[in-house]
């Protein structure tokens, strides 16, 4: 299944497939300086993540997968290039417009599922309704009924230090999912977990595809190319193969 | 948007996970606070009780007297009693008495008073009535005089005998009906020398007739009001001064002056700098406290800011704006100075009440004093918090995120 493709700029798509592009990253690329040096890590990316789609992209450490994905998650800007994220053109938005439109479009889980200690598993699933709600959405029963579907029900009061690693991950995706958000990002979601947790969350991720919802997953775990519709492999700042 | 009712939840969550720590940093807000609260709550117990005291001793009251005998007649009587804004006044003689009841004798000073005097001097009367200008050989007795000089208490309408020794030596005696008795007043703190309790009224008219003098020791008027009384006792000390011959340059030189003049202002302002005085001290000690607590605040917020990176990182991924994340500081920065400010107004408003208890003052608590110490320190938190806050607002997302 061939879903997604590399591709050349934005004049090849016609009106219907915009409507379908979750992501288009239209040859970016990222420096940071290093003292007076300027140090190159992606080299125009392009990029294209249509709904429904589970891309993987794969690279080794270095390669500047996770600066790829700080791009895609719009936490941070590109130094050339554009980030279109559901239509919209993030060059031109301001810091806290970009705050909202991760709030409601992107969904992250982390390799160190990024929990706020304090708070209960069903308050960490609350937080991000905290600041950007959908006014359509219950928040509360949603993050019941969430937890409820990562097999939590019965762990909504326990902080994350009364939880196993892969439970932590499990309420971190609950979390991203809170808003009903246009992409799921997901930065090495096993790396921290052992192979059979690892499986257990990834079956959570599958069926979530199956259930229509767009993923982006950084991984440099062959393993996990299985789980994608679309394997991307970055290495050295260029996208490797289609 | 993030509301406020998370931003406190959250905001206690934090401060409740570093109790030690938090309860540590309010201690300089506490005793700011307390300070501010004791200083305002005692300030106006002192007013209030010195408003009191003298308010006890008459109403709006100047007292004039004369430094050397033959100072003051009629002359001057009327001319203090015409001035504008004085309502009342009493001429006042002094002497000893050898006072006579049964068969004991007691040496008691004797006033000659007229009738404004009673009204002048705030008399309240415990039974009968004060002297009038209609009265002969009657005397109004002190509520010591009557119930404590004598082992026989002496009652209204008894008699009592005075001796007077006059200027020239010789001896003269009276028999006086009791007309009234004063009411037992208790003044601590304010000595004006001249309560009533212990001393015997009789009219001015009689004792001079007695003494075989034409000449007062003093006056004891009353303004219309405590406003105006600085003027109108000004307006008294010029025309007595012009009219026995004192330049106007000398007005003011006390030893030149054949008489002193004071009034109720000027016995209420000298009181006031006592209170004053701790007024300051207490001020100073809040605003150094209050500082330091709001370094020590705004020092735990920067760390607590470092300390939290990586949250800050989250929530920013999740989508929490910056002007969020400053809101979350600074309402966390606010809540600690809350609780301090709460200890700190429950501690001051403790304070003050012992001092009240151990001085004798009346307990004056002003309703204020509590929105005082709350807006105090959420002030003095929301100062604090801002710099740390806005630390953590200006955070870049990716490089929180990967701060352990």
């Amino acid at each position: 299944m061939m879903v997604i493709r590399l591709y050349e700029g934005n004049s090849q798509l016609n009106d219907d497939t915009v409507m379908d592009v979750v992501i288009d990253i239209q040859n970016i690329r990222k420096s940071y300086l290093l003292g007076d040096m300027e140090v190159p890590i992606l080299h125009g990316i392009n990029l294209l993540v249509k709904k429904g789609e589970f891309v993987a992209i794969m690279g080794p450490s270095g390669s500047g997968k996770s600066t790829l994905m700080n791009m895609i998650g719009c936490l941070d800007r590109p130094t050339d290039g554009n980030v279109m994220l559901m239509g919209k053109d993030t060059r031109s938005i301001s810091d806290n417009d970009l705050a909202e439109l991760r709030g409601f479009e992107i969904g992250f889980v982390f390799q160190n599922f990024n929990l706020i200690p304090r708070l209960s598993a069903y308050e960490n699933v609350l937080l991000p309704t905290y600041s950007n709600s959908k006014v359509n959405l219950d928040n509360e029963e949603r993050a019941r009924d969430l937890l409820e579907t990562v097999g939590l029900g019965d762990r909504l009061d326990h902080k994350p230090t009364e939880l196993s690693g892969g439970q932590r991950q499990r309420v971190a995706i609950a979390r991203s999912l809170i808003n009903d958000p246009s992409l799921i990002l997901a930065d090495e979601p096993t790396g921290n977990l052992d192979t059979k947790t690892s499986t257990e969350v990834m079956d959570i991720f599958s069926s979530l595809h199956k259930g229509g919802c767009t993923i982006v997953m950084i991984t440099h775990d062959p393993e996990m190319e299985k789980y994608a519709d679309r394997v991307v492999h970055i290495r050295d700042g260029y996208i490797e193969n289609n | 948007m993030l509301g406020l009712k998370h931003s406190i939840r959250f905001a206690l969550g934090s401060i409740w996970s570093a109790k030690m720590r938090s309860s540590l940093t309010t201690l300089g807000i506490i005793i700011g606070v307390a300070a501010v609260i004791a200083n305002v709550s005692l300030g106006a117990s002192f007013s209030e009780f010195f408003e009191d005291e003298i308010g006890s001793v008459g109403n709006n009251f100047i007292v004039i007297e004369s430094n050397t005998p033959h100072t003051f007649h009629d002359n001057e009587l009327e001319l203090v009693k015409n001035t504008p804004g004085i309502v009342g006044v009493s001429p006042l003689t002094q002497e000893t008495g050898g006072v006579r009841y049964m068969s004991e004798v007691r040496q008691i000073p004797v006033q000659g008073v007229s009738d404004d005097y009673g009204q002048v001097a705030n008399i309240q009367m415990g039974s009968g009535s004060f002297i009038d200008d209609n009265d002969g050989y009657v005397a109004v007795l002190g509520y010591d005089v009557a119930y404590d000089k004598f082992d026989r208490k002496i009652a209204n309408k008894n008699s009592i005998e005075i001796t007077f020794v006059k200027s020239d030596g010789s001896t003269v005696t009276e028999t006086f009906r009791v007309k009234g008795i004063t009411q037992s007043k208790e003044t601590k703190l304010v000595e004006s020398g001249i309560e009533p309790e212990g001393r015997i009224f009789i009219p001015v008219k009689v004792m001079s007739e007695l003494l075989g003098d034409d000449y007062y020791w003093g006056f004891f008027a009353a303004a219309e009001s405590i406003e105006t009384i600085d003027e109108v006792s000004d307006e008294v000390d010029k025309r007595l001064a012009r009219n026995l011959g004192i330049p106007m340059r000398d007005l003011d030189e006390e030893d030149i002056k054949p008489y002193s003049i004071f009034d109720q202002g000027e016995v209420l302002e000298n009181m006031n700098q006592v209170s004053g005085a701790l007024g300051t001290l207490l001020t100073s000690v809040a605003f150094i406290s209050l500082v330091v607590g709001s370094i020590g605040i705004m020092n735990i917020m920067l760390v607590t800011v470092t300390e939290r990176t990586s949250e800050i990182g989250i929530m920013k991924s999740l989508g929490f704006k910056n002007y969020e994340v400053l809101s979350l500081f600074i309402v966390e920065s606010m809540v600690v100075g809350l609780l301090g400010g709460i200890l700190g107004t429950l501690f001051g408003l403790g304070g003050a009440y012992l001092v009240n208890n151990l001085m004798g003052l009346p307990h004056v608590f002003p309703l204020e004093l509590i929105f005082i110490g709350m807006f105090v320190s959420l002030f003095v938190g929301l100062v604090a918090g801002v710099y740390p806050a806005n630390k953590a607002a200006k955070m870049n997302p990716v490089d929180a995120l990967r701060h352990e």
